[in-house]
């Protein structure tokens, strides 16, 4: 397939040629996709690969140095911050550390979003609203807490509440289930097929939990050194023949890696002992 | 060497650019803020931590401020035998530039240094990026209302401070230095005018947004990590007590020059 045939009408969201650099690194080089309506595409790949400043690239919340990005037809990537309310309302992104205001309760976080552009009136509604969004995570009862009070697991289910206050129709999920225990994680896979299923909702999911990955995606992409090297099924990329896929979804370390640490193994003391420092 | 120095002047004027735009942003999302009563809240929720809670500290300064001066300015005026006129100096001195400074200078340590942490904390966390998401300006939510707190309170901040500094010099003058309370009153009341008071207060409002959006702008600009917010605040608050000096130095260029020309030089002794 070649990537350059995308066109801004191929998908919801739509990305071609995207190029972004920090200071001298490429992080992203000339990424081109196109996300379908409805369905769970997760994109994997090893740490520091730019899946994640890939992913901030479709809300905008990252400007491409150069390449464009697209939802449903209309360039975005140029729009003013202004420009961009009405389409960031479609969104919810569930960020990778939660990222809850922490000065403010439970509640008012996920009623932040709803409070922000519209006038509330029936609060009776608002507060039903909140108990069913917090229930679908497993959080209800928790509405007074404040975010420092809760667990990391806590936290981003809460999180995950208020990226879906306004009723999204893309939700993006930056490592949903990372640092999780396996039940937790098993919850949050469960419910974004849920809200896949029920909702029609579009999801993209950043994530290296391979379990996860295999459970919730309809397409799984594979970033590495900000290109990508893979694109397919769970199935395609089981069976891929792409050797750095297959050492990314086994987990398994490298033979450079291995000899790297046997170096460093022998030079450099593994434990300190408080008689280094004396 | 000429290429590091080029590279710096160039990172040092796109510093200034990127502020100035934040500082325009800044005004525009103050003025929807201040048009638009639903964000009332959250300007009087920052009113209350800027401002109300600084009032301790700021009148702390000003009442020492001004019985400093009343104990090092005796000796000289009583060895010419004008310790009655202390009262002018002391509070001329307090309500034209002591007051007004110090008091702007421990806001810029007690506030900015806040302001910075907080916003600096949040953009670590991705929740100024989480406010984004939600199609929601950050400036308009975070920085309009810290910055309308502070530019609103400082000035009254700062008559507090003015306050207690001229109580302060009454206290020592009168009680420790045996000063006689009307000569003292009388003799300020003459040096003093509702001009110096105000230009003093005037300045607060300047002083005030130059602390607000300086370190408003550290934190937004913050860079990872607990050094990150480290480094952001240091940078805040010299950034703040520099531009406090220097604002300081043009208000007095600009004031006197007015004030020459409506008015002959005021002989205060």
């Amino acid at each position: 397939m070649s990537q350059k045939q995308i066109q801004p009408e191929d998908g919801i969201l739509v990305v071609r040629d995207l190029i972004k650099r920090y200071g001298q690194k490429l992080v992203l080089d000339n990424v081109s996709m196109a996300i379908e309506e409805g369905k769970t595409t997760v994109i994997i790949g090893p740490s520091g690969c730019g899946k994640t400043v890939f992913m901030k690239h479709l809300i905008v919340l990252e400007r491409p140095d150069s390449g464009e990005v697209y939802y449903r037809g209309r360039r975005i990537d140029r729009l003013s911050e202004r420009e961009l309310v009405p389409i960031r309302r479609k969104f919810g992104f569930c960020f990778q550390m939660g990222a809850l205001f922490d000065s403010i309760t439970v509640y008012e976080n996920i009623i932040f979003p709803l409070r922000q552009h519209y006038k509330i009136t029936d609060w009776k509604a608002v507060d039903e609203m909140v108990k069913q969004k917090l229930a679908l995570v497993g959080m209800d009862g928790y509405q007074h807490y404040y975010p420092a009070n809760l667990s990391g697991g806590q936290r981003k289910r809460v999180a995950l509440a208020r990226a879906i206050a306004l009723n999204p129709e893309i939700i993006l999920y930056d490592e949903p289930t990372t640092g999780l225990d396996p039940i937790t994680s098993d919850v949050i896979n469960e419910l974004i097929l849920k809200l896949q299923r029920e909702l029609k909702v579009t999801s993209v999911v950043v994530t290296h939990d391979m379990r996860s990955a295999y459970k919730i995606a309809d397409r799984i992409v594979m970033l590495h050194h900000g290109r990508i090297v893979a694109d397919g099924d769970a199935e395609h990329i089981r069976t891929h023949p792409n050797a750095i896929v297959q050492q990314f979804i086994q987990g398994k370390v490298s033979e450079a890696e291995l000899e790297a640490l046997r170096l460093g193994g022998t030079k450099f003391p593994t434990q300190f002992m408080p008689e280094d420092f004396e | 060497m000429i290429e590091i120095l080029g590279e710096r002047t160039i990172a040092c004027i796109e510093g200034f650019g990127r502020f100035g735009r934040f500082s325009g942003e800044s005004f525009r999302a103050m003025i929807h803020t201040f048009f638009h009563p639903r964000s009332y809240p959250l300007v009087l929720n920052q009113m209350n931590v800027i401002g109300v809670k600084s009032v301790p500290v700021v009148m702390a300064t000003g009442a020492f401020v001004g019985m400093i001066l009343a104990i090092q300015a005796y000796g000289q005026l009583a060895s010419m035998g004008l310790e009655e006129r202390l009262g002018v100096l002391i509070n001329i001195a307090v309500v034209k530039e002591l007051g007004p400074v110090l008091a702007a200078v421990m806001l810029a340590g007690r506030v900015g240094g806040a302001l910075t942490a907080e916003l600096g904390t949040m953009n670590v966390t991705e929740q100024i990026a989480a406010v984004q998401s939600f199609g929601v300006s950050p400036i308009r939510y975070l920085v309009a209302p810290r910055v309308l707190a502070c530019l609103l309170l400082t000035p009254l901040l700062i008559i507090y401070a003015d306050l207690l500094g001229i109580l302060g010099g009454f206290f020592v003058s009168v009680k420790q230095l045996g000063i006689n309370p009307g000569a003292y009153w009388n003799y300020s009341a003459m040096g003093v005018e509702l001009w110096d008071v105000s230009t003093g207060a005037l300045k607060g409002f300047f002083f005030g947004g130059a602390i607000a959006l300086i370190s408003c702008y550290k934190g937004f600009t913050c860079r990872e990590g607990a050094r990150g917010v480290g480094e952001a605040c240091t940078e805040a608050f010299v950034g703040c007590f520099i531009s406090i000096l220097a604002l300081n130095y043009v208000f007095a260029v600009v004031l006197s020059a007015v004030y020459k020309t409506f008015w002959p030089l005021r002989p205060l002794i």
